[in-house]
């Protein structure tokens, strides 16, 4: 950025208030703002509301709004859609009223374009041990490319039932209400 | 990194690492309680319904948009019904969004002068100043959240604080009060 000798510009005040300016320009603005008490004021404007706003306390999370959020997987309704992959071989995905499980196939291809998968019914009981193999066959087709949901070092999410241990498999057996279940690697 | 020993978080474990951030971020946008609470709640369903289709970058910096986005499309929403024909019991149900003041200072542990001042600003300047003061994002950071360029945000936080210290002027200790002609009568622009 060029900074003439002329007072700075508002972005350029901000930007020098918030240590932001690439060296040079904050050597430039700097030298400005020594010998610029107009410039010197608008910076201190600056800073002084970033320290009120700072100074402010935080307001803290409702106690019952953190049981409603971590509720959110057996309250939301979902679309037949798989909603995560894990890059390490495990998968999540969702179904209504029934369990579901995705049919082995060109997984990769599929998720790149987010259409639904092919999804087979199977009784409850049946789903644990098929996903349990289905999945982890479905995320061994898959790599962590361009077209994965879940690049490597990015944070895909295991879902478990609210509350719950460890199971691999929610199963809510009211209509509307979504199965989960998470595939060995 | 390495995937062979990485676990990811269940979803109990990510409400609990990222809760307070968007309730705090919520709360600040929104300025009361009752709209913070429908953020943070929406914010984690589309976050629970979109896991499929989020993309590589920072899961933080996908809270932040989604809890944002889901700010200005409620105040564009709110505007649209202020501006349309209101029916007869609208002012109510408008109203009811908001708190009284009493009950506002009540529900706040944020300084409720602060809130007030970040409140009387325009939504976008707003946003744009949460983003930066309160929670620590960079200017390019903020450009992507709120599909801006650099410069846009760097002048709505330049505005946004300049409005801040001037509604802030009559009362925070320590800070100077500003005098908004002096800059005028000594502009030599």
């Amino acid at each position: 950025m060029n900074l003439p000798a002329q007072h700075l510009s508002d972005e350029a005040v901000a930007a020098f208030a918030d240590g932001a300016l690439t060296e040079g320009a904050r050597a430039r603005a700097a030298r400005h703002v020594a010998d610029c008490a107009e410039c010197a004021h608008a910076v201190a404007v600056q800073r002084e509301a970033v320290w009120a706003l700072r100074a402010a306390p935080a307001p803290a999370l409702p106690g019952d709004l953190l049981e409603r959020l971590r509720a959110v997987p057996s309250t939301t309704p979902l679309n037949g859609q798989p909603i995560a992959i894990d890059p390490d071989g495990s998968a999540v995905f969702p179904a209504f009223g029934t369990a579901a499980v995705a049919e082995p196939s060109d997984e990769r291809a599929e998720m790149s374009h987010r259409r639904a998968r092919p999804y087979g019914l199977l009784t409850a009981a049946a789903a644990v041990i098929a996903l349990g193999a289905v999945g982890g066959a479905v995320v061994s087709t898959s790599d962590a490319g361009s077209g994965a949901p879940f690049a490597p070092g990015t944070p895909p999410v295991r879902v478990q039932p609210a509350g719950g241990s460890s199971a691999d498999l929610i199963v809510q057996p009211a209509s509307g209400t979504a199965i989960f279940a998470r595939a060995g690697r | 990194m390495t995937n062979a020993v990485w676990v990811p978080p269940t979803w109990d474990e990510v409400v609990r690492e990222h809760a307070d951030r968007v309730y705090r971020l919520a709360y600040r946008l929104s300025g009361n309680r009752a709209d913070a609470e429908d953020l943070t709640q929406e914010t984690f369903v589309r976050v629970f319904k979109s896991l499929a289709e989020y993309t590589p970058g920072t899961f933080e910096g996908w809270l932040h948009r989604i809890t944002t986005n889901l700010f200005l499309d409620m105040v564009r929403r709110r505007q649209r019904i202020r501006f349309d024909a209101l029916p007869d019991d609208a002012g109510d149900r408008l109203a009811s969004h908001t708190s009284g003041p009493e009950q506002a200072y009540a529900e706040r542990n944020l300084d409720p002068e602060v809130q007030d001042a970040l409140d009387a600003l325009p939504a976008d300047f707003r946003a744009a100043v949460v983003l930066c003061d309160l929670e620590g994002l960079s200017y390019e950071e903020i450009a992507a959240t709120l599909g801006i360029k650099v410069g846009t945000v760097r002048s709505r936080i330049h505005r946004g604080r300049v409005l801040l210290r001037e509604a802030l002027a009559h009362r925070a200790p320590g800070v100077r009060p500003v005098e908004p002609g002096v800059i005028t009568a000594e502009a030599t622009l």
